[in-house]
């Protein structure tokens, strides 16, 4: 049963991976990542991390489609879709990502850990979320402490680059 | 069970790859980097689950907010090349180049 559900959340979340690989309209492609988004949100609730499910519907499913989309709604829809797909050279960087896939799938078939105690031993008794917050705030304070400094910088950087006067 | 989690994150992460090397227009090129980011995701919390270790989670945390970080200055960079160019093909980005 719960092989079932795994390649059904499987496929969307592939499907939707090519949707944006190969979709010439932006729109559609932005819609496509979304699902592939909802698709690692269900994989992510298969795996026991409830709280970085809701995390990824929250801040990709939701804040960075809706920054991508709206970003793609100031600009000119023709300039947009008037694009050519792919680039004339396209055969190259195919063939270098078939050959990535087929080497990771290798390392992932040679990878066989031992699984007959998987996810026994990881705590799950109690809430995921106060499991995540005790090991956040105790062992890994100050690299959260530096990801807000990041934001920040991001939030200057973004700001500086849009408002400057383009010669 | 591992090795099917393993296996759709290598074609996650392929697929981004691919799509940020063959696509022309930019927004796609991002939305290609955060398929790949996620495909590293899905394999830091796979391999949390199996190790049984919370600090896979932990660091999807981490990821999430970089790239958050890296998606809004990437927008700037289209924002901006936009105003410029009135094009969000990379092929007019080589300007930045001089």
């Amino acid at each position: 049963m719960e092989a079932i559900v795994f390649y059904i959340i499987a496929i969307i979340t592939v499907g939707g991976a090519l949707g944006v690989l190969l979709s010439k309209n932006p729109y559609r492609a932005a819609l496509f990542m979304v699902l592939t988004f909802f698709g690692i949100a269900g994989l992510f609730v298969m795996l026991h991390a409830q709280f970085n499910a809701m995390l990824q519907l929250i801040v990709y499913a939701g804040a960075i489609a809706v920054m991508i989309t709206l970003t793609m709604m100031v600009m000119n829809r023709r300039t947009l879709e008037g694009l050519k797909r792919f680039n004339p050279q396209w055969y190259w960087p195919a063939l270098i990502g078939a050959g990535l896939v087929a080497d990771l799938g290798l390392l992932a078939y040679k990878f066989r850990i031992d699984l007959s105690n998987a996810g026994k031993n990881l705590a799950m008794d109690g809430s995921n979320t106060k499991l995540i917050g005790e090991v956040l705030f105790k062992q890994y304070l100050l690299p959260f402490e530096v990801t807000a400094i990041i934001l920040l910088v991001a939030l200057l950087g973004a700001v500086v680059l849009t408002k400057r006067d383009i010669k | 069970m591992l090795t099917q989690y393993m296996i759709v994150s290598a074609l996650l992460i392929a697929i981004g790859a691919t799509g940020v090397m063959i696509r022309r227009n930019f927004m796609i090129v991002l939305m290609s980097l955060e398929v790949m980011i996620n495909g590293a995701g899905l394999l830091l919390i796979a391999m949390s689950y199996y190790i049984g270790n919370v600090s896979g989670q932990v660091m999807f945390l981490f990821v999430a907010a970089v790239a958050a970080s890296e998606t809004a200055v990437g927008l700037a960079i289209a924002v901006m090349m936009y105003k410029k160019k009135k094009s969000v093909d990379i092929n007019d980005f080589s300007i930045l180049r001089k």
